[in-house]
């Protein structure tokens, strides 16, 4: 529990870097970033504020948590198809969730599935070879980065991975960062200026072309790209002693077919481990996407979209999505699970909404039922797996708000 | 309450019973004297006609960590094995639950995950606080992390690197210590595609022998039970019998335990350039005193091979089925490769793979240091345990599938000059006593009285031998009847074992500045501290006692 005053390290729970050097100051019920990181404003957006909820809401109305508890109880009760859908929250809650499902025969469904399932589509079709943060920061002598929000999804990756201080095996100072998309212009000033850049400005529907292009003597000419830099890239790929390709899935949603071009990346860097040492580092995980995918592997053999039939999880990616589920009113209950999401949550109102979630959520409409609960991270502890899935870390307390954890709700509704 | 298994076939090796009629009497979970009998007996179990074990304990078994999460997600189309009791994810790559229960319903009460890479670890021991029934543990992998190699580089002492192998100990809540292809791994981070036990990794400069050498001693300074648990260098590779000895060298006479050896015996004679060397991996195995090895037996069919030996992986991946792999370089720790694999009865090479593991079960001489294991998944899943021991205890059945292998492999195989057949004495100390003698579970693997009641009892009355080690009458953990005749009655949780030498604690000062530098995470939140295991990750702990205290 945070002390009065004090100044506490935070793991942060917002991010899948899920930093764990950032220190904030604390009287207990409020938190400041000490530091001037990037992102300082978001972390702080969390702190409690004249719009937040901080005691349950029944139609809007403030009722007692007992009540609410029984009252979710009856609705449960009385609705045969249940939804749980995760917009991010700890291992514990996911334990819970888990639980429940399994008590309620419900689906589980997180948000982001969609993108989760980019990155998961081309290990389950061909494989590929990864690698983590660390090991970029360590050995990455080149770095492709492929679109361009991934720096918006986790806006410490320059400084602590790709442009790091300082690099155990790799000359810091003589690193080539590629940068294929359209980026801003901020961004690669601020590449430029620590390090070699060379900027592919094409549109992201031609990475397969242009990779294509890498691995041939000769290619076809793909907009954007002059012989003359793709003989550069070639040079600068050919001497690359670990070279790293690295995107966020939701970047390519937009484009005609997102797996292709995440399958082309793959594809190329497994074809140049055959002389030379490269890997993929597929950036995702904002809302916990990560932690979800990995416990619900480990406990059910799927990553996501799976119902409890018969004493076991099936899983069906059409069949259990939670767009279409909502949608089509094939679900007649959503139990939203929101410890950590800035994004407001869908309520669809011709179905029942329960939203567990935390104080600053908000809605595109009033849920039935909402029950604050505390942050992973900062009221509560837990753990979160960073994006690299290798990693996890143990999430600290910094505030104290006298909340619940979804967890302990989640287990009084089992 | 207090149970009475009455006048069971007791078989304990550490107490020297073997098949003589005994009761046995529990309490709060543990053995009791009768004698220290005060309350009425709650429970009777006639046991008349049944055998009566300790828990069985898997010293080898990939349960929990990164890899394994790979292929469970990997293989989705192997997901359709519903019974009604379990989930739908297949075997040979389980969920935590189905891991449970099915070992469970074999008669396993402790299981160790033996690749747990520190910077994972985390990870793994959440994975298996989710495991039912079974007490587990894991072995942290050291050998290729950039920080060990950097104390080599630099000549550090070797009470220095003692100090670092007891904090990886302690920050990762391990058992013990493993090395995978020793310096191989991060070789390859270097695009070095071989590392032989006397061949300079370029970047570090160091040899794979330098490196078991002082890993070796540096386990055995600091009285940690498990010697060593070593993944030889040139995994796989034809004629890598030679190196395997060669690292055997390289412990210089103290403890060391080589894993899945079937996998490390591989001559390169013969037409085809393969051949069995499980003769003389098995002469040094005999002769050598601190020698100990677990077999890594493959089974026919589909599986998944999963290790941290990114190297051979990688190599590996021509031979994939279904046609997909994965490889990982991980945060200057460590690395991971899963590749799915089908081991054919008409392949030469996986009908020779087979012959070879069984060779070496059957030329071991002493069953205290040899272990039964299939390297789970690598070999084949574990449930194959009740068939493996069939094979070595009935030789007309091993011979019978033998001849259905391809032609011309009886040239290259003594197996079928091999007539010995495994006792029930000797199975029950290959499975019991003798792992957790070598993990130093002074309460597992025996029946004295203050051990934990973990007790398969097993009918007698069977004769397929195979059925009734896939099929125990009653299953005991920590005292509670947890299976009965083949239905689950009770879920319990296990504990996670581990050990905790003493070390000069400046070594986190060091470690410290390094997580600094060069890791993308601060060194208080590597360590994964007692109370996290217990309150977060969902793993009380239960810390082992080490042989001997730090010497300074």
């Amino acid at each position: 529990m945070a002390n009065q005053n004090s100044t506490k390290n935070l793991v942060c729970p917002f991010c899948s870097l899920h930093c764990d050097d950032i220190q904030v100051k604390t009287n207990g019920k409020k938190y400041n970033v000490v530091e001037n990181i990037s992102c300082r404003k978001k972390i702080e957006s969390y702190n409690i504020n004249r719009h937040s909820n901080t005691y349950p809401l029944m139609k809007n109305k403030i009722i007692s948590l007992s009540d609410a508890i029984k009252k979710i109880k009856d609705i449960v009760n009385s609705h045969k198809e249940i939804l749980i859908l995760n917009h991010g929250i700890e291992l514990s809650g996911l334990r819970s969730i888990l639980n429940f499902a399994s008590q309620h025969n419900s689906i589980i469904d997180h948000i982001n599935s969609k993108y989760l399932f980019q990155n998961i589509g081309v290990v389950q079709r061909t494989g590929y070879i990864a690698t983590s943060l660390t090991e970029t920061k360590n050995r990455a002598d080149t770095i492709i980065v492929i679109g361009n929000k991934i720096f918006d999804k986790s806006p410490r990756l320059i400084d602590k991975v790709l442009l790091p201080k300082h690099s155990l095996c790799s000359n810091k100072n003589n690193r080539n960062v590629i940068l294929i998309g359209n980026f801003p212009i901020k961004i690669q000033k601020e590449i430029k200026n620590r390090c070699k850049l060379t900027n592919i400005k094409i549109d992201l529907d031609l990475v397969p072309d242009l990779l294509k292009n890498l691995q041939k003597e000769k290619g076809k000419a793909i907009k954007g790209v002059s012989a003359n830099t793709e003989i550069k890239l070639k040079n600068i790929i050919s001497k690359s002693k670990y070279l790293v390709t690295t995107w966020a899935a939701s970047d390519f949603m937009k484009n005609k077919k997102p797996e292709i071009i995440i399958n082309s990346i793959c594809g190329y860097i497994v074809n140049l481990n055959q002389t030379q040492r490269a890997a993929c580092m597929p950036i995702s995980g904002s809302l916990a996407d990560v932690t979800s995918s990995q416990a619900m592997t480990w406990m059910t053999g799927f990553p996501s979209r799976i119902k409890h039939v018969s004493n076991s999880f099936k899983h069906d990616r059409e069949s259990y999505d939670s767009e279409n589920l909502i949608s089509k009113k094939n679900v007649d209950l959503v139990l939203h699970i929101s410890t950590i999401s800035p994004d407001k949550i869908e309520i669809n109102k011709k179905i029942k909404n329960i939203v567990i979630g935390h104080p600053n959520s908000t809605f595109t409409n009033q849920p039935d039922i909402f029950i604050p609960v505390g942050i992973p991270g900062i009221d509560y502890e837990g753990i979160m797996f960073r994006t690299d899935n290798v990693v996890s870390v143990a999430l600290k307390d910094v505030r104290n708000i006298s909340l619940p954890n979804s967890q302990s709700i989640l287990d009084k509704l089992a | 309450m207090i149970t009475h298994l009455k006048s069971g076939h007791v078989y304990d090796p550490q107490n020297k019973i073997f098949n003589i009629k005994k009761d046995i009497y529990i309490e709060d979970g543990k053995i009791i004297d009768k004698k220290s009998i005060r309350s009425k007996i709650d429970k009777v179990i006639n046991c008349a006609d049944k055998i009566v074990m300790p828990g069985a304990i898997d010293l080898h078994t990939h349960i929990g960590g990164g890899k394994v999460n790979i292929a469970r997600l990997m293989l989705e189309e192997f997901h359709n094995e519903a019974d009604g009791n379990y989930d739908s994810s297949s075997i040979i790559a389980p969920s935590t639950i189905k891991t449970g229960l099915k070992y469970i319903e074999m008669g396993y009460t402790s299981c160790f995950e033996p690749a747990l890479l520190p910077i994972n670890a985390r990870q793994a021991h959440a994975e298996m606080a989710d495991i039912p029934f079974i007490d587990k543990g894991g072995y942290a992998l050291l050998g290729n992390d950039d920080f060990f190699l950097s104390l080599l580089k630099n000549k550090a002492s070797q009470s220095m690197i003692n100090d670092y192998v007891a904090f990886i100990l302690k920050a990762t809540q391990s058992l013990g210590i493993k090395v995978v292809n020793p310096g191989g791994i991060n070789a390859f981070k270097f695009n070095q595609r071989a590392l032989n036990v006397d061949e300079k990794s370029k970047y570090y400069d160091i040899t794979p022998r330098e490196i078991v050498s002082k890993l070796t001693r540096a386990i055995y300074d600091l009285g940690v039970p498990h010697p060593l648990h070593v993944h030889c260098s040139n995994l796989g590779i034809p004629g890598n019998f030679l190196s395997t000895i060669e690292t055997i060298k390289a412990a210089n006479g103290l403890p060391i335990h080589l894993t899945h050896i079937q996998f490390q015996s591989y001559g390169n004679n013969g037409d085809r350039g393969f051949s069995s060397a499980a003769v003389e991996i098995s002469n040094y195995l005999n002769k050598i005193e601190n020698l100990t090895c677990d077999v890594g037996q493959i089974m026919f069919g589909q599986t998944v091979t999963m290790s941290g030996d990114s190297m051979s992986q990688h190599k590996n991946h021509k031979h994939a089925h279904p046609k997909k792999w994965m490889c990982m370089d991980i945060e200057c720790d460590a690395g991971c490769g899963v590749v799915p694999f089908k081991y054919q009865d008409q392949s030469f090479v996986n009908a020779l793979q087979w012959a070879i593991g069984l060779e070496i079960f059957l030329l071991a001489e002493d069953p205290w240091k040899v272990f039964l294991t299939t390297d789970h998944p690598n070999g084949a899943p574990f449930t194959s345990y009740p068939h493996l021991i069939k094979l070595l205890m009935d030789r007309s059945f091993r011979n019978d599938i033998l001849n259905q292998l391809p032609e011309g492999i009886l040239e290259h195989t003594i197996l079928h000059t091999l007539k010995r057949e495994y006792t029930l004495n000797e199975i029950s100390i290959m499975t019991r006593a003798a792992p957790a003698q070598i993990l130093g579970l002074k309460k597992k693997g025996n029946l004295s009285i203050g051990s934990d009641a973990d007790i398969t009892v097993y009918d007698k009355r069977k004769k397929d031998i195979e059925d009734m080690f896939a099929h125990p009458c009653y299953v005991l953990k920590d005292g509670h009847v947890v299976v009965e005749n083949g239905r689950i009655k009770k879920y319990t949780w296990g504990k996670t074992h581990t050990v905790k030498p003493e070390y000069d604690k400046s070594i986190e000062k060091t470690l410290g500045k390094f997580f600094d530098k060069y890791h993308t995470m601060n060194l208080d939140n590597y360590i994964i501290k007692d109370d996290e295991m217990t309150r977060l990750v969902g793993n009380p702990i239960y810390v082992n006692d080490c042989k001997t205290k730090r010497k300074q």
